[in-house]
């Protein structure tokens, strides 16, 4: 079983992060308004270039591979695409923002550009998903909305590989499936299992989990025919929409917030348990959760990322005292922590929150790798055949 | 530390952890803005049950969570009006120093005697699970404290009381 | 330090001092209960004027104080008080007894002048008790209650009975917190009589709001929670033997400043334990958090410097 590739890229939490087409870079927000581009320099992330153009915190990222935009989107209320052009001064490569014309008056949430690339869509906390596409006449991006019959903010899209269909998952404790076809890019969509005539802003389903709770994370299997959510129930839902079947697994772990698929039949998601775990199954034989692909049997905390001090102060035995000072912790070897309430230590590689889960490596239909970060800061590249066995959040946690 | 004890902080605990589960969320209503919801109650979607632990009538732990925020208030053991008096200026001490403690409400929500308001900045600045060993730790120690300090001035007052009478001696 | 002083220590430094090394001097000071004291040369380096302003002077007069302070420092006693002052002594000293045991007793004397002063009530209240014990009074007929409002709204009040003489004192507690912890210390004097050892103390007796029946018809007397009364019944156990006398009315004299102060220290002791609680409380907190945790930095004059 290979270890996961772990970069502690800050001490902040990642809000949102994309790599390029070959991997080589990554787009990353760091909990602020603005968006760093890292290259890979030996086994580091380095800093390359800021994308600032927000002035409220960038909720979402999204790089297109094939013609290689950025767009991302803030709570500020806006979405910016970013395209590389030759800087007129220096002839360098950098990037240039566009501003998108989403006409909505409250958070822009999420974002992804559709498999073509040629639309994107942004859900919003204004009960919206703006519906983007490039107007060449006026030359820039103009929005479309699906509204109806969305009553609350719009948590997490995830497109069709039709590049048509669109699937959101909001805080009213719902997931749906619409159209967002757009006349003049699109073309007219073929039948499938989710409709056949699919005019702008059909509902071809609307999905809850058995007990309710917002819907976190939503995605399409590679196929495009199963749609599977998490949401806040701790529960993750199939949807077999031939059928109809509607599967739900329970789980009683923390709620998940992200999921992929890695194949037509497994997913991966992972969220406030820290441990992306590894989903298989079937419209026949249900679905069930295979186990963790984090390894939760040794501690990795107080890894040596975490406790960096800066300047000449960085010494261990500054840290030792500085820590007796204002944590009231020793870090004596065989001398446990001072306090009576018992330390509790997670076992997981991410120490908070895992806020987004992606396809790394392999074809859709075929993932061989997923990246994650996470509140804590990391960056963490998995392998999706390294599953070991299940162990939940109580196993997990040592007192 | 007894069994039911045990039970007690085990449950606030499980709830605790359950309950910080939380992701930024700018408000709906409000342009441009992010509050915690459970202090503005502006969308009634995005907060959940509000659920009491309660170990017997004088001590209970009230959660209410929310899609970003949770308020956890705590109501301490008092026997008496010693330890009436001894908690309530012990959680005021506290209270005035809320800017050091940032998860600590400044007021408490009425019934309760300290409120803990965790947001999601919390939930990513520090570690969740610590910060529920904080929670905890607190609710333990608090209890001790204030047994500790009544049991300390009732010491105190039976020398001071003995001293003074032995003077009338003989 | 558990019991507190009965006598005066500037004035007991300051004329030990001045005996051996005659100096001009001008100090004014106060000591427990809005006494204020003078302490001056005004005629002379070897002529000591102490002057003392008590505010229930008049009520002390009444009760025979300036016949206990003649009788206590004789000679001494100025025939008319500094202005603004109720009493003086003039001490000469050039006359003040030799270095050794006759020298600290005259000093010690001086000290004690707050605690001479207001003893004359409770001689009084003595003396009385011996002549009711020996001529019985008629049946249901009280003796005089003695108020002495040492204080804006604290009375001692004293009362000879046949038997006995009862001393209430009224004391007021500010505020919630020196109530209960009053109830506490008081709880603890009436019970402390309980030990084998205290059997001989008065007995102790403690109300809250309501008076001591005793009291009640005496006028000036407020009805608030913040009032507590305390009684002290003395036997002639206490006050027979002259000695013994004068060791009671010291020490009970000092009660309400005893309690007071006891109760201060226990605040000052809890307001400590919580600073180290918290401080504790916030050390684990700190575990929690993910970055480097710097520590406040303050200035001399207690404000945080930031860095902006």
């Amino acid at each position: 079983m290979s270890a996961p590739e772990v970069y502690n890229i800050a001490q902040v939490p990642i809000t949102s992060h994309a790599f390029n087409a070959n991997r080589s870079e990554v787009c990353v927000s760091l909990n602020s308004n603005e968006a760093q581009i890292l290259g890979k320099q030996g086994s580091e992330w380095v800093a390359k270039e800021t994308l600032s153009e927000h002035d409220k915190i960038i909720t979402s990222i999204d790089w297109a591979p094939n013609s290689n935009r950025i767009v991302t989107a803030s709570q500020d209320r806006n979405a910016y695409v970013w395209s590389q052009a030759p800087d007129p001064l220096t002839g360098q490569m950098i990037w240039k923002p566009t501003l998108v014309l989403l006409r909505i008056n409250r958070a822009a949430t999420y974002v992804r550009w559709s498999p073509n690339e040629d639309k994107f869509a942004v859900a919003s906390g204004a009960r919206a998903i703006a519906i983007c596409s490039f107007d060449p006449e006026s030359d820039w991006w103009v929005s479309k909305q699906l509204k109806k019959p969305i009553r609350s903010t719009v948590l997490s899209v995830d497109w069709h590989p039709n590049n048509v269909l669109l699937a959101a998952g909001s805080a009213d404790m719902k997931a749906r499936v619409f159209s967002a076809y757009i006349k003049d890019v699109d073309k007219k969509p073929q039948a499938s299992v989710w409709g056949e005539k699919l005019p702008f802003n059909t509902v071809c389903g609307e999905y809850s989990s058995s007990s309710g709770g917002w819907v976190h994370a939503v995605g399409f299997s590679p196929s495009g025919d199963v749609l599977a959510f998490a949401s806040h129930d701790s529960s993750i839902t199939i949807v077999y929409p031939g059928a109809p079947a509607v599967i739900t697994i329970k789980s009683m772990t923390l709620p998940y917030t992200t999921l992929v698929w890695t194949s037509e039949d497994s997913l991966v998601a992972a969220g406030h348990d820290c441990q992306p775990i590894l989903f298989q199954g079937s419209e026949t034989t249900g679905w069930k959760a295979v186990g963790s692909l984090d390894d939760t049997t040794a501690p990795k905390s107080s890894g040596g990322g975490r406790q960096s001090a800066v300047g000449r102060l960085n010494s261990a035995a500054f840290n030792t005292f500085r820590n007796a000072d204002t944590r009231g912790q020793t870090s004596l070897p065989g001398m446990p922590g001072a306090g009576s309430g018992g330390e509790s230590e997670l076992m997981t590689v991410h120490q908070n929150t895992i806020s987004t889960i992606r396809a790394h490596a392999g074809a859709p239909s075929q993932v061989t790798k997923v990246s994650t970060s996470g509140a804590d800061g990391n960056l963490v590249i998995w392998t999706t055949n390294a599953v070991s066995g299940l162990v939940g959040r109580m196993s997990g946690l040592r007192m | 530390m007894s069994n039911v004890l045990k039970n007690y902080l085990a449950a606030v605990r499980a709830t605790l952890t359950a309950a910080l589960t939380l992701q930024d969320f700018s408000s709906q209503v409000v342009e441009r803005h992010n509050f915690p919801e459970v202090e503005v109650r502006g969308s009634k979607e995005v907060l959940l049950n509000a659920l009491t632990i309660s170990r017997n009538e004088n001590e209970r732990v009230f959660i209410e969570p929310s899609i970003n925020s949770i308020r956890l208030s705590i109501k301490i053991k008092q026997a008496d009006e010693i330890e009436r008096i001894l908690c309530h200026k012990f959680t005021r001490f506290m209270m005035g120093r809320a800017e050091s403690f940032v998860v600590l409400r400044r007021k408490p929500i009425p019934g309760y005697d300290i409120s803990f308001l965790i947001t999601n900045t919390h939930s990513e600045t520090m570690l969740k699970h610590k910060v529920v060993d904080f929670i905890i730790q607190f609710m333990e120690d608090v209890d001790k404290e204030i047994s500790e300090m009544k049991l300390s001035l009732n010491a105190r007052a039976r020398t001071v009381a003995e001293s003074y009478l032995s003077m009338f001696g003989s | 330090m558990i019991l507190l002083e009965p006598h005066n220590t500037i004035i007991r430094t300051t004329v030990l001092e001045k005996i051996v090394k005659p100096s001009a001097l001008d100090v004014q000071f106060v000591d427990f209960d809005g006494v204020r004291f003078h302490l001056s040369t005004p005629d002379s380096k070897t002529t000591l004027l102490l002057s003392m302003h008590i505010r229930c002077w008049n009520e002390l007069v009444q009760y025979g104080a300036l016949d206990v302070l003649k009788r206590e420092y004789g000679s001494l006693l100025a025939a008319t008080a500094e202005p603004d002052y109720n009493v003086s002594l003039e001490i000469d000293l050039n006359q003040a007894p030799p270095e050794g045991e006759q020298r600290d007793d005259f000093v010690r004397k001086l000290s004690l002048l707050k605690t001479n002063a207001v003893a004359a009530p409770f001689e009084r209240a003595f003396k009385t008790q011996k002549q009711l014990e020996a001529n019985p009074p008629p049946e249901g007929s009280q003796s005089e209650l003695m108020a002495i409002h040492y204080r804006d709204e604290e009375a001692i009040y004293i009362q000879a009975a046949s038997d006995r003489v009862t001393v209430f004192f009224s004391t007021v507690f500010r505020e919630e917190t020196d109530r209960i912890f009053g109830k506490v210390f008081l709880q603890e004097f009436v019970d402390a009589r309980r030990l084998s050892a205290l059997q001989n103390a008065p007995q102790v007796l403690y109300t809250n709001r309501e008076p001591p029946l005793e009291l009640r018809g005496v006028p000036g007397l407020t009805l608030s929670d913040d009032i507590g009364y305390v009684t002290f019944v003395l036997f002639p156990r206490h006050f027979t033997k002259p000695d013994v006398a004068e060791a009671t009315i010291t020490h009970i004299q000092l009660f309400r400043d005893y309690l007071h102060y006891h109760i201060k220290c226990s605040k000052a002791y809890m307001h400590s334990r919580m600073r180290a609680r918290v401080s504790e409380f916030q050390k684990v907190l700190n575990r929690a958090k993910t970055e480097v945790a710097t520590t406040e930095r303050k200035t001399i004059s207690g404000r945080t410097m930031q860095s902006r």
